[in-house]
């Protein structure tokens, strides 16, 4: 399946892809907007690595797991794979124990703002276009490919 | 094939679902004693509480049991098993054949005998959507509550109803909250945190006497009691796999396949006995995501494609009025064996506590922190020397940044 993959040689560490992807998950769909008037929180976490002085960076998102730990440790059935190999979660069943917290190796599930649910990644599927972090990443440190290795 | 069920949660239906994967004609039966679709049993607490109804409660989407073409008999208590004849006998007297069959029979609650219990007209246990639905009829604002267990499922409870009752009292011989899960001092910060929500803590101290309306501890103290929930602790249900000659000690007894010691007869989660591999040890770890690893394995092997379970460790992640609790492995690291790092803020009811044996995290707790307690899992999980990391796991939060730059790309794009 496509997913977003992060080429760290390539991230700038700008934050242009939480940016995009708090927007992309907005109400209004709108940059300023969405920072002004929206409290969301990013599906993504832009991680440093800093080796003798030199910082570089890359930017994680869910990885959609083939065998996702986090639906085995839910324990309301609210995340679930979908029939395209989309690892979604249903708010509205979601009671925010961060079981999902607790068992994602990739530590790629965060609380929402609300504290009340989860927010995960969950490449866009509502916009129906490439996700926006990949899309509107400006060095190509995201992309959205099929990765068969 | 016949592939028969026991047990309609979460081991049960990972079963099912992965026998289906691998055997599209296949017949599947699950048998349920009870008479409510596959729900999450662990959120009996918020339905009591308000927070999710009968139909957010439900486990599976409503097409599950007809897309996976899987029979469900709501209702319907396996009474025993021929393992000769290859069936099992029902309360509604039906006998259902197997070819390959999956005892997922859970827990019971385990009810202590304390003197006059009989007396008390509203005692309950907690453990099912049928104990809830109970207790939710019962109570009113006026109710005094008394939960004999600080346990995960007494706290849960007393959660869910200290806004809707007058009082709730929790008592536990223990000397602490969740005393089989944490050490001393993490347990004393939830117990705190609880008791601003309006619940009374008895510890050390528990029931010896129930009059009609009242609990008497051990140390005289007379508690008024409209409702009693019993939730002291709860044992695995294996009399049904006993009764057909299965070997069990505490649990049923499995091999890496999860199949028991008959032959075609499988058993999967909080049933049965499961490798600790911190402690080398076959422990009963009742935990919601062994269940569903133990089901999906005894799945596979019963469908012919062979896996094996190679062990779990404690696991737990539960709040509390908003508090979150994410612990796993080794908490209590007493032991000379164990280094132990604690970074902790008292008023904010935060905590990170680190054990560490030898060159291997060996557990960890985090009470309100925003730390990504999943990588720490895996550490543990994995066994990954803290030696081949890039940093002290001690010095700074943990992220992926942790890992060697070859391992990191390897985890981001094997997608595993």
């Amino acid at each position: 399946m496509k997913k977003v993959y992060a080429f760290e040689k390539n991230c700038l560490g700008c934050g242009l892809c939480e940016v995009y992807c708090r927007t992309a998950h907005s109400k209004s769909k709108d940059i300023i907007k969405t920072y002004k008037k929206e409290n969301i929180d990013s599906a993504i976490t832009i991680e440093e690595i800093e080796k003798k002085g030199v910082k570089t960076f890359f930017a994680l998102q869910c990885r959609h797991c083939k065998d996702p730990k986090c639906v085995q440790a839910c324990i309301s059935g609210a995340m679930y794979k979908d029939k395209n190999g989309i690892v979604r979660n249903i708010k509205e069943k979601c009671v925010g124990c961060q079981s999902c917290i607790m068992a994602c190796p990739f530590g790629a599930i965060k609380m929402s703002v609300s504290g009340t649910v989860i927010s995960k990644c969950d490449l866009c599927t509502e916009s129906g276009n490439e996700p926006a972090c990949a899309k509107n990443c400006p060095n190509g440190a995201l992309k959205f490919m099929e990765n068969d290795s | 094939m016949n592939y028969l069920i026991i047990g309609n949660s979460c081991a049960g239906t990972a079963c099912a679902e992965e026998i289906r994967k691998n055997d599209t004609n296949g017949n599947i039966t699950i048998l349920s004693e009870e008479n409510f679709p596959a729900y999450g049993r662990p959120l009996i607490s918020y339905f009591l509480q308000g927070k999710q109804n009968l139909e957010t409660i439900k486990y599976k989407k409503e097409d599950f049991y007809t897309k996976n073409k899987i029979t469900i008999k709501l209702n319907c208590k396996a009474e025993s098993i021929d393992a000769v004849k290859k069936e099992v006998i029902c309360s509604d007297k039906e006998k259902y054949k197997y070819d390959k069959l999956l005892i997922a029979t859970g827990s019971i609650p385990f009810v202590p005998k304390i003197t006059g219990m009989e007396k008390h007209k509203k005692v309950y246990t907690f453990l099912n959507i049928e104990s809830a639905t109970n207790i939710k009829k019962v109570v009113s604002k006026d109710s005094a509550i008394v939960i004999i267990g600080a346990g995960l499922i007494g706290l849960k409870a007393a959660e869910a109803l200290a806004e809707q009752v007058k009082s709730v009292t929790v008592c536990d011989l223990a000397d602490r909250v969740m005393g089989s899960v944490l050490d001393k001092n993490t347990a004393s910060i939830i117990q705190k945190h609880i008791e601003q929500n309006n619940v009374k803590f008895y510890l050390s101290n528990t029931a010896k006497e129930i009059t009609e309306n009242s609990v008497i501890l051990n140390d005289g103290t007379e508690l008024h009691c409209d409702i009693l929930i019993m939730a002291v602790g709860v044992r695995p249900n294996t009399s049904l796999a006993r009764d057909a000659g299965i070997k069990t000690n505490r649990g049923i007894v499995v091999d890496t396949d999860m199949q028991t010691s008959v032959k075609d007869i499988y058993a999967a989660g909080d049933c049965v006995e499961s490798l600790d591999i911190l402690s080398n040890q076959n422990k009963i770890l009742a935990l919601w995501p062994n269940a569903y690893t133990q089901g999906k394995i005894a799945g596979s092997n019963m469908s012919g494609v062979v896996k094996s379970f190679n062990g779990a460790f404690p696991l737990n992640a539960i709040g509390f009025f908003g508090l979150h609790l994410i612990s796993a492995g080794i908490i209590d690291g007493n032991k000379d064996e164990y280094k132990t790092y604690i970074k902790e803020d008292k008023e904010a009811h935060k905590l990170k506590k680190l054990v560490i044996k030898g060159d291997n995290l060996a557990g960890f707790a985090l009470i309100n922190t925003n730390e990504r307690a999943g990588i720490y899992t895996s550490l543990i999980n994995d066994k990954i020397p803290l030696s081949s990391l890039n940093y002290d796991i001690t010095k700074q939060e943990i992220g992926l940044n942790i890992f060697s730059k070859k391992t990191r790309e390897d985890k981001l794009f094997g997608g595993k």
